[in-house]
């Protein structure tokens, strides 16, 4: 089967699962399209960039906190001004902490931007009269395009117009990325990635086109930060803490980041396959972590990896 | 008609049915349908995990004896069990035991960080969730006063409130006082109403240090420090797990309660790690809502004790109380409904008849208010060496009513505390 056809089926199965999926594996699709959000911009910056964020819940945190304090302490209920607002927060914080961070690759990125991640963990954690500390903020529930839906059960705004909504920013997202990917610029930073000192010859910008994945990718974590507040209701330090950056570069090598589509497969796996094992064994996390370690150890490239290396051997084969 | 082996057996089998059933055994149309199912949320890792396998030994413990005595209205007791752990993964596992597992109620929840964000989940299913340990309070007030289907634990801070009582009674006459407690609301929240308490009763009380030392922190050293150069009277500690121990213990090392009175109001969550050859006598020891050396406790604690010490090699702590409570109020809440309409009720009808309801939990008499705050006591004492224990208990028991020491429905914490007249004898 085509790429493209798995691609149709996939995205069918997404609008057709709020008719025919049970209503909590359709509340479980809403993390998954949030986290999918963030995911394509991480992946700029992973897949594409070369340079491994550990602190990325940051932008996530910042993308939640902007909800929050604006549908609680604002009174501002609409979600497209929640989404850009959230968006533009994590690029004005994103271009000082990138500017910081692209200077340096490998371990020294990955470092930097984790102690920025934190700072922002510890700053919601400590300023209690401003983000609620520990106990989190609440998120009240977001208009959509107008439409306050207030009176609908919040299972029933969740599954439906708010899951629809998801959704359709899910694909503008995906639709905004590959085009991003595929021009140029996307071009150049994938030049950076495999050969800086030939990209500094051929007149990119390093540390620059650096820079712009980053505030890129800041902006998607951030969005899709805001995203996951409505289902829970709440927004806490934990949405900003380590083991947040941690899940989402794990979700990103188990779907594969050198596919673009592969962070997003990882998404959805990391979510159902944590839920099914959380639910079969109290000691849950020991196995989670063997099954996902033995995936990556079987699937390096992670499952998109896994699946083209198929395609690519049945082509062999036939020819 | 010639009867075969088998419909002899048929026969057999529907007669000893028949002959089983109790005649003073509850409504056959009640006894319709299979095990009912119930929800548990319980910690599972970190540092609250001890506190999460209390509450659930406490729910399996009742479960047992439930079952053993025939169920709730004939149905036997069946736990689906979900991990509690952060707000996001706590309200997802929650959807999926009404949505997914249909369960009847769900008990559970000891983080009130993650408690504030199940309350509206709890409303929106429709179905009851009574919590264990976990409040919708933000900070020291209420953000839901009339839930209809969420019944919260008790008020966070009251362990601090009597302990600020006993202070007064127990230490009468100290000056200075210096505070530490975890770095986030909880520790907060005790330290701000245990010195409002006090300083209703010593006015004249100066509260000259307070540190708040990360959760999970387990170096004290300079805290400690810190506390003997404010040379205070008494030190105040809201620790409740087992940073309680190590604090006790690095506390003792330098001797510092042989120079200052010390108030720990919730470390009896950890009391049978509290040992003696480092647990001093004379401080002024809480064990939240259940004390399991209750010399006036119930038949149904000494019993539980011993079986809890039995299976599980320890002591009980107070969760097991909350958790037990819960459980206990639930069935009696449904017997109730079950009772004015004849048939098994409908979860509307279970949260209704829950609201007032009084039942008998392993610390005696508990009930939920009519704002739906659990309603019990609170136990505290002098620590004792004169016991057949290695750790310290305390002597004499104090039993502090909620009725006493908990803010009443629709009042503002401190407001109400600067409503109190104290008489300073």
């Amino acid at each position: 089967m085509s790429g493209r056809l798995v691609l149709a089926a996939a995205l069918g199965a997404i609008v057709l699962a709020p008719l025919a999926a049970s209503t909590y594996h359709v509340l479980l699709m809403l993390p998954f399209m949030a986290y999918a959000v963030a995911l394509l911009g991480l992946n700029l910056l992973f897949g594409y960039t070369g340079l491994v964020s550990f602190g990325h819940a940051l932008f996530l945190g910042i993308g939640a906190y902007t909800g929050a304090v604006l549908t609680s302490v604002c009174g501002v209920r609409s979600m497209e001004v929640i989404l850009v607002a959230a968006g533009a927060l994590g690029a004005l914080v994103a271009a000082p902490v990138g500017a910081l961070c692209v200077r340096y690759v490998k371990i020294y990125f990955g470092m930097l931007t984790l102690a920025f991640g934190m700072v922002f963990y510890t700053f919601v954690l400590k300023f209690y009269r401003l983000t609620g500390g520990d106990e989190g903020m609440p998120f009240l529930r977001p208009a959509l395009l107008g439409w306050s839906l207030e009176r609908m059960p919040k299972t029933d705004y969740l599954v439906g117009p708010y899951y629809y909504y998801s959704l359709a920013v899910l694909v503008l997202a995906t639709l905004a990325m590959w085009r991003v990917v595929g021009s140029p610029f996307g071009l150049c930073l994938k030049t950076v990635r495999d050969n800086p000192t030939k990209a500094e010859t051929l007149g990119i910008g390093v540390a620059r086109y650096r820079w712009y994945a980053f505030v890129i990718s800041a902006v998607y974590a951030a969005v899709g930060g805001a995203l996951l507040g409505p289902p829970t209701g709440n927004v806490d330090p934990t949405l900003a803490y380590w083991t947040q950056s941690g899940n989402i570069v794990f979700m990103t090598l188990l779907g594969g980041f050198a596919s673009f589509f592969g962070p997003i497969l990882g998404a959805f796996v990391f979510i159902y396959l944590q839920d099914w094992v959380m639910s079969v064994v109290p000691f849950w996390r020991l196995v989670f972590g063997a099954i996902l370690a033995s995936i990556v150890i079987v699937a390096p490239g992670g499952l998109a990896g896994l699946w083209e290396r198929r395609a690519v051997e049945r082509e062999a084969s036939r020819a | 008609m010639r009867t075969t082996r088998r419909s002899f057996l048929r026969l057999a089998s529907t007669g000893a049915a028949v002959a089983t059933v109790r005649l003073d055994g509850p409504p056959a149309r009640a006894q319709a349908g299979g095990p009912v199912k119930v929800g548990v949320l319980t910690i599972r890792a970190g540092i609250a995990a001890p506190v999460g396998a209390a509450g659930l030994r406490g729910t399996e413990w009742w479960v047992d004896r439930v079952n053993r005595a025939g169920g709730i209205l004939g149905r036997t007791v069946q736990l689906v069990v979900e991990e509690e752990s952060n707000p996001k993964d706590t309200v997802e596992r929650y959807r999926k035991l009404v949505l997914q597992d249909k369960v009847q109620a769900v008990l559970g929840g000891i983080s009130t960080g993650v408690t504030l964000a199940l309350g509206p989940v709890a409303e929106d299913l429709a179905t009851p969730w009574l919590s264990w340990d976990g409040t919708t309070q933000k900070g020291v007030e209420e953000t839901m006063p009339h839930p209809t289907w969420a019944f919260k634990s008790v008020d966070n801070e009251v362990e601090a409130i009597v302990a600020g009582m006993l202070t007064a009674k127990y230490f009468k006459g100290i000056k200075t006082v210096a505070g530490i407690g975890n770095d986030y609301s909880y520790g907060h929240d005790c330290w701000e109403s245990y010195k409002a308490v006090l300083k209703k009763y010593a006015p004249d009380v100066r509260f000259v240090l307070e540190l708040f030392p990360k959760l999970g922190v387990t170096d004290f050293t300079s805290h400690i420090a810190a506390i003997q150069q404010s040379k205070a009277d008494l030190l105040m500690c809201s620790f409740w797990s087992g940073d309680a121990t190590i604090i006790m213990k690095q506390a003792t090392a330098v001797g510092l309660f042989k120079t200052m009175k010390g108030v720990f109001t919730t470390a009896g969550g950890v009391h049978d790690s509290l040992k003696k050859e480092f647990t001093p006598e004379g401080l002024l020891l809480g064990y939240n809502t259940m004390y399991f050396d209750d010399p006036k406790g119930s038949a149904l604690l000494k019993q539980f004790v011993r079986e809890y010490k039995a299976r599980h090699g320890e002591y009980p702590p107070y969760e097991c109380d909350h958790a037990y409570f819960c459980a206990e109020s639930y069935k009696a809440a449904v017997e109730k409904a079950a009772a004015q309409s004849g048939k098994w009720p409908e979860k509307a009808a279970v949260a209704r008849a829950l609201e007032g309801i009084e039942v008998e939990s392993l610390s005696g008499r508990r009930s939920w208010r009519e704002d739906h705050v659990q309603m019990c006591a609170f136990y505290q004492g002098i620590t004792t060496h004169r016991n057949p224990y290695d750790f310290a208990t305390i002597s004499p028991v104090e039993v502090v009513s909620t009725k006493v020491a908990m803010k009443p429905a629709g009042t503002k914490l401190f407001d109400w505390i600067n409503s109190w007249k104290v008489s300073r004898g």
